[in-house]
C-alpha cells in the first residue's frame, strides 16, 4: 500500500476549504457576533434558562440558508454550512447545549422532510461529541430510529434518492453510525449503575442497535451501489460506472458503499473478527490511486483498522508497512488540518496510537522503515521500546490497551444475571488483550536471543545456552520459536490483503550447523541523500525570505 | 463431495446471510466432514464461531474443539490465533478446549517433544481429526527447513513425535533432505539463503534530478 493518493489529495482538498462563503448575494447574516464576550455568555445563560426556546434569527437564517443548499443540491454550499456554518454557530451558542430539537425548527425549514433527518444527525451527533451528560436512553433511541429513517429514505426506493452530500459528509454518517453503535453496546452493558426502569426499557427494545441491523445497513448499501464490481472494474483499468447500475453511479451510492465497507472493516474489528475486516476489502487496490477515498478521515481510519488486525494475525512486516505508510501521510499533511480542531484532535489521537502499535510491532519484529517515522519513533517511544524489548509484559499491556480499538461485544450481557459484574463491558477488550498477550509471552525470548546473536557471526550452541543460564535442548527450541515467529505472511501482490507468502526479513538472521549458529547480520550504512535534500529545500527557504526581505 | 460441499457453504455465507443462525447446523457439519475428510476451510470455521458469538446459546463446545485442531493443521499459519479472538475467555476455559490451547502453546513455542507428551496423554483429543499428526509434522518440518543446515536424526525424530525409522527417511525424502552419515541430516545449504547483507545507499540520477533543476 503506498501513499500515492496524499499528493493526489493535497490538490483536491485546498479548494474547497478556501471557498468563499458565504456566497455572494445569497448569504443570510448569521454572522451577528456581538464581539462583547459578556453579552454572549448572557445570552447562552439566558438560553439555558428559557423553558421553550425561540430560536435566534441568525440561526434560523442559518437553518433556512443550509436547507435551501440542500434543496438546491448546491454541493459547495452544502459543504460550507456543514463543515463552517454549523461548527461556528456550534461553538457560539452551543459549546456544551444541545441545538434547538428538532420539531421547533419543523415550521422554520417548511417541514421538509428530508432536511429534517438530516439535522437530526448532525443535531444527535452533536449531543453524543459536545453534552458533558451525554445521550440519554431516549435520545439513542431516537438517534437510532433516525438513521432507520435516513437509510430508508436513501435504500428502500425504486429510484435513487434525489440527494447529493459532501464526501465528508456521507464518511461522517457512516463513522458516526458505528460510533453510536459501539457507544451503545458499551453503554448497555454498564448495568450497576442504572435505574431499574432503564434495564426494563433495555430489556424491552433488543431490536434497537442490534448488530445485525447495523450489518444490514452496511451490507445492503454495499449491495446498492454495486461498489464490489465497480472497484473489481476499476482495478482492472476499466471504466466503474459500466456496471454501477442505475444507483452506483450516483455519488451518493457510490461513496456510501465505499464508506460501508470500512465501516464493514472497523465493525468486525470491533468484533475481533480479523479475517472479514481484511476480507472486505479484498476489492479495494491501496497500491492504485484510489479516486473513492480523498476523505482523510475515512484514509487513516482504514489505515488504523488493517494495520491493527495483520498485527492481530502475526503478519508484522504488513502491519509495520501499513502503519509507516499513513503515519507518513499524518506528518506531511497534517499543518492542513490545524484550522480544524476536532479534525485536528481526532488525527492527532490516531496519530499516537498508531505510533504505539508501530512501536510494538518493531519490537516484535525489528525491520528497515521510513527515516523520518522513524526518527519520530525514537523521540517519543525510545523508553517504552527498551521496557518492551526487555520483556517486560506490563509495558506491552499498558500500550496494547492504549492505542487498540475499542472492542464490544455483540449480544446484549443477561439482564438479569450480570447485575453483579461491574466490568462486563471490559469483557470482549480483556479477551483480545489476553491474545495479544499470550502471543508475546511465546515470543518472549527473542529479543534477549537477538541481542547476543547481534554480537557474533558463529556462536556455539553451548556457549549460548551458557549465557542464558537455560539447557541446549531449550535453547534449540527457542531458535526454533525464533525462526517460526520471524517467518510472517506477507503481501506480495493483488488487492487481496490477506493473500501473502512467507517471508523473513528480519535483520538478524541465522542458521544451526551441528552445533554451532551462524549468524547473518543486516549492516545499514547511513544514509545522506535525504538530509541533503531537506537542507537544499531549507536553505531555497531561507533565500526566498531574505529576497522578500529586501524588496 | 467435500468441493461440493465447500461451494455450497460459500454460498451460504454471501453477504447479510452468513450471519443467519439457521445455517448453523450446515456449517456445524461442514466442520465435521473436515474434520473426517481431511480437508480445511478456514472462512466457513470462522463464520460458525461468529455465530456462536452472535447467539451464545448454540455455543458448542465439541464444535469449537475441532474448529481449533484443524486450525492447527494449518500451522505456521496463524489460524488459530483468528479463532481464539471470537472465543469467550470463559468458553477458553472449558474442556477439551483448554486441553486444545495448552497443545496450541506449546506449538507456537515449538516446544515439540512436550507436545508428543501431552498429546499422547489425551490420545481421545484428536481422534476425530483425520491426519491430525501428519499435519503437524509438516509444520515441524518447515520450522527444521527454516532453521537448521544439518540436525542429528536423532533430534528430528524426537521433534517428529518418535517415530518409527521407516517413516522418518519418509519425511527426508519428501523435503529432498539428505542422510551424510547414519547420525545426521542435511536440510539445505542455508548459507546461500542467509547472509550478511550490505545496504548502502544508491542515489539514482532521476530521483535528484528534479531538485537539480530547480535550484540552478
Amino acid at each position: 500500500m503506498s501513499v500515492m493518493w496524499s499528493e493526489d489529495f493535497v490538490e483536491e482538498y485546498n479548494p474547497y476549504k478556501t471557498y468563499p462563503y458565504p456566497p455572494p448575494g445569497i448569504a443570510p447574516e448569521y454572522e451577528v457576533h456581538t464581539g462583547d464576550p459578556r453579552q454572549d455568555m448572557e445570552y447562552e445563560r439566558q438560553y439555558q434558562q428559557q423553558q421553550t426556546f425561540i430560536i435566534p434569527e441568525h440561526i434560523k437564517l442559518f437553518l433556512t440558508y443550509f436547507r435551501k443548499c440542500i434543496a438546491e443540491q448546491s454541493v459547495y454550499g452544502i459543504q460550507d454550512a456543514y463543515e463552517n456554518g454549523f461548527n461556528k454557530l456550534t461553538d457560539r451558542f452551543f459549546k456544551t447545549n444541545p441545538w434547538p430539537d428538532a420539531d421547533v425548527v419543523a415550521p422554520i425549514v417548511g417541514h421538509d422532510h428530508t432536511f429534517l433527518i438530516l439535522y437530526k444527525e448532525l443535531y444527535f451527533r452533536h449531543i453524543y461529541a459536545r453534552v458533558p451528560s451525554g445521550p440519554t436512553l431516549e435520545q439513542r433511541f431516537e438517534s437510532y430510529y433516525n438513521y432507520c429513517n435516513l437509510f430508508n429514505y436513501i435504500l428502500n426506493a425504486d429510484r435513487p434518492a434525489p440527494l447529493e452530500l459532501p464526501n465528508q459528509w456521507l464518511w461522517d454518517i457512516i463513522d458516526e453510525f458505528i460510533y453510536q453503535f459501539q457507544s451503545f453496546s458499551i453503554y448497555r452493558c454498564k448495568l450497576n449503575k442504572k435505574p431499574p426502569t432503564e434495564i426494563d426499557h433495555l430489556r424491552a427494545h433488543p431490536k434497537i442497535w442490534n448488530v445485525h441491523s447495523v450489518l444490514n445497513v452496511l451490507h445492503s448499501l454495499v449491495e446498492k451501489s454495486s461498489i464490489n464490481r465497480q472497484l473489481e472494474v476499476y482495478t482492472n483499468g476499466g471504466d466503474p460506472d459500466s456496471v454501477a447500475g442505475e444507483f452506483g453511479q450516483l455519488s451518493l451510492y457510490k461513496m456510501l458503499g465505499y464508506f460501508s465497507l470500512i465501516g464493514l472493516l472497523r465493525l468486525h474489528s470491533l468484533l475481533g473478527d480479523y479475517y472479514q475486516a481484511l476480507k472486505v476489502l479484498e476489492n479495494i487496490d491501496f497500491n492504485k490511486k484510489n479516486m473513492y477515498s480523498r476523505v482523510p478521515a475515512c484514509q487513516i481510519t482504514t489505515f488504523y483498522y488493517v494495520g491493527f488486525a495483520y498485527m492481530m494475525m502475526r503478519r508484522y512486516q504488513d502491519a509495520i508497512r501499513t502503519f509507516s505508510n499513513i503515519l507518513l501521510y499524518i506528518q506531511r499533511t497534517k499543518q492542513m488540518f490545524q484550522t480544524k480542531a476536532q479534525m485536528y484532535d481526532q488525527i492527532t489521537k490516531m496519530n499516537d496510537k498508531m505510533y504505539t502499535l508501530l512501536a510494538i510491532c518493531l519490537v516484535l519484529h525489528p525491520i528497515r522503515i521510513d527515516e523520518s517515522v522513524h526518527s519520530q519513533l525514537r523521540e517519543k517511544f525510545a523508553d517504552k521500546m527498551l521496557r518492551m524489548q526487555k520483556g517486560d509484559i506490563a509495558e506491552f499491556e499498558a500500550n496494547f490497551g492504549f492505542a487498540c480499538p475499542k472492542f464490544l461485544s455483540p449480544v446484549p450481557p443477561n439482564y438479569d444475571t450480570t447485575l453483579s459484574i461491574t466490568d462486563f463491558h471490559k469483557e470482549p477488550f480483556q479477551l483480545q488483550l489476553k491474545v495479544f498477550l499470550e502471543e508475546v509471552s511465546q515470543q518472549i525470548h527473542i529479543p534477549t536471543i537477538r541481542s547476543y546473536l547481534k554480537l557474533y557471526t558463529t556462536l556455539p550452541i553451548s556457549k549460548l545456552a551458557t549465557f542464558m543460564d537455560i539447557n541446549e535442548d531449550e535453547l534449540r527450541t527457542h531458535l526454533m520459536c525464533f525462526k517460526h515467529k520471524m517467518k510472517n505472511v506477507v503481501w506480495t501482490k493483488g488487492t487481496s490483503g490477506l493473500e501473502g507468502e512467507f517471508q523473513s526479513a528480519s535483520e538478524v538472521d541465522f542458521y544451526i550447523d551441528r552445533d554451532m549458529i551462524h549468524i547473518a547480520d543486516t549492516k545499514v550504512a547511513r544514509r545522506y541523500g535525504d538530509f541533503f535534500i531537506r537542507q537544499i529545500h531549507k536553505f531555497e527557504e531561507i533565500t526566498k525570505s531574505l529576497k522578500s526581505l529586501n524588496a | 463431495m467435500a468441493e461440493a460441499m465447500r461451494a455450497n457453504v460459500a454460498s451460504l455465507l454471501k453477504g447479510i446471510d452468513r450471519y443467519n443462525p439457521e445455517n448453523l447446523s450446515t456449517l456445524e457439519r461442514y466442520v465435521d466432514m473436515q474434520a473426517r475428510e481431511n480437508t480445511y476451510d478456514l472462512e466457513a470455521n470462522l463464520a460458525v464461531l461468529k455465530l456462536y458469538q452472535f447467539n451464545p446459546g448454540y455455543y458448542q463446545t465439541n464444535v469449537t474443539a475441532q474448529i481449533l485442531l484443524k486450525a492447527l493443521t494449518n500451522l505456521p499459519h496463524s489460524d488459530f490465533t483468528l479463532c481464539k479472538c471470537l472465543i469467550d475467555t470463559v468458553r477458553q476455559e472449558e474442556l477439551p478446549t483448554k486441553m486444545v490451547m495448552k497443545l496450541a502453546n506449546r506449538l507456537e513455542m515449538c516446544q515439540f517433544q512436550d507436545f508428543w507428551i501431552d498429546l499422547r496423554n489425551d490420545p481421545d483429543l484428536t481422534m476425530g481429526i483425520m491426519g491430525f499428526e501428519d499435519h503437524i509434522r509438516k509444520f515441524v518440518c518447515h520450522v527444521v527447513a527454516a532453521t537448521y543446515q544439518t540436525i542429528p536424526k536423532d533430534t528430528l525424530i524426537q521433534l517428529l513425535g518418535g517415530i518409527p525409522d521407516s517413516q522418518v527417511k519418509q519425511w527426508i525424502n519428501k523435503y529432498g533432505w539428505k542422510l551424510i552419515d547414519d547420525e545426521t541430516v542435511f536440510i539445505t545449504n542455508q548459507e546461500e539463503n542467509i547472509k550478511t547483507k550490505n545496504i548502502t545507499e544508491k542515489i539514482t540520477f532521476d530521483s535528484v534530478a528534479a531538485i537539480m533543476a530547480a535550484h540552478r
